[in-house]
């Protein structure tokens, strides 16, 4: 296409140029030549005109459609990290929100069984897991870190069993970690006492 | 591509503008034809110059583009008569 208008953008100037300077006005055929030259050189100047229009517009439309496919391309390279960040942000707030739930339940917990047998109407007021003189060498064992009574144990047992499964009540409880440990060993040990006797 | 055509356009206009320096060259009645013409063309291209806001709100065209095809028209009056007179 683009061939065919060089050539006719060529045609139109050698025809409208080369007869009227080397043919003779006065002579009768060279005028009738030079007319007809002249109507063929707008013609094809006309012709070559409406083929580069034609190609230019064609041009325009290639370029609406690559920055249409470029806009795309963009458009979704944002929304993708859009979404990984607001996925990621989601997940962060997940984990930010659950952990000081479990916080607070265990120390809530633990402020009401001090506060259950701290309470000055008991005729003893001591405090919490002090070891009583009266008490029975069975009394006097004493499970979990806390150092917690066997009533106060499975209490706190039955409490948290509803929120954490077995291996994390025996985690927070004995504050030792899973595995073939001697302090695991007793602390499972010591659960298992607890749960079966409740 | 888009100055390729506009240069096409323009072209074809100058080759027209040697045919009709070619028609009045034939007869001297074709030459007062063609200086009729001319005259129109003339005063036509003054009163689009005097009138080209109204004139470029009825043909939808900016005001620039009225002006650059007035004087693109002068352009190729005067290279296409210049071509005819001085082969």
């Amino acid at each position: 296409m683009q061939l065919k208008l060089f050539v006719l953008s060529g045609a139109a100037l050698a025809l409208w140029l080369i007869p009227l300077t080397a043919l003779d006005k006065r002579i009768g055929w060279h005028k009738s030549v030079q007319g007809l030259s002249l109507c063929t050189a707008i013609a094809c100047a006309v012709a070559a005109g409406d083929i580069a229009r034609e190609l230019s517009e064609q041009e325009e439309i290639e370029a609406i459609k690559t920055r249409a496919i470029t806009a795309d391309v963009v458009d979704e390279i944002a929304t993708s990290a859009y979404v990984s960040q607001a996925q990621r942000q989601k997940e962060a707030e997940t984990i930010l929100s659950d952990q000081p739930e479990r916080d607070e339940i265990i120390e809530s917990l633990e402020r009401a069984l001090a506060l259950k047998y701290s309470e000055p109407s008991e005729p003893e007021a001591e405090p919490l897991n002090q070891p009583q003189d009266n008490a029975s060498p069975e009394d006097e064992e004493r499970f979990t870190s806390l150092k917690l009574t066997k009533n106060q144990a499975i209490e706190v047992i039955q409490k948290l069993r509803s929120e954490l499964n077995q291996t994390q009540t025996i985690e927070k409880l004995w504050e030792c970690k899973k595995g073939g440990s001697e302090a695991w060993k007793r602390a499972y040990a010591q659960f298992k006492n607890l749960t079966e006797e409740k | 591509m888009r100055a390729m055509y506009l240069a096409n356009y323009f072209v074809a206009g100058c080759i027209a503008f040697s045919l009709l320096g070619w028609i009045a060259s034939l007869h001297p009645y074709a030459f007062r034809a063609v200086l009729c013409l001319l005259v129109a063309i003339a005063i036509a291209w003054g009163l689009s110059w005097l009138l080209d806001f109204s004139l470029s709100k009825l043909l939808k065209i900016s005001v620039a583009d009225l002006q650059a095809f007035l004087i693109s028209g002068l352009a190729m009056l005067l290279i296409g008569l210049g071509v005819f007179l001085c082969s």
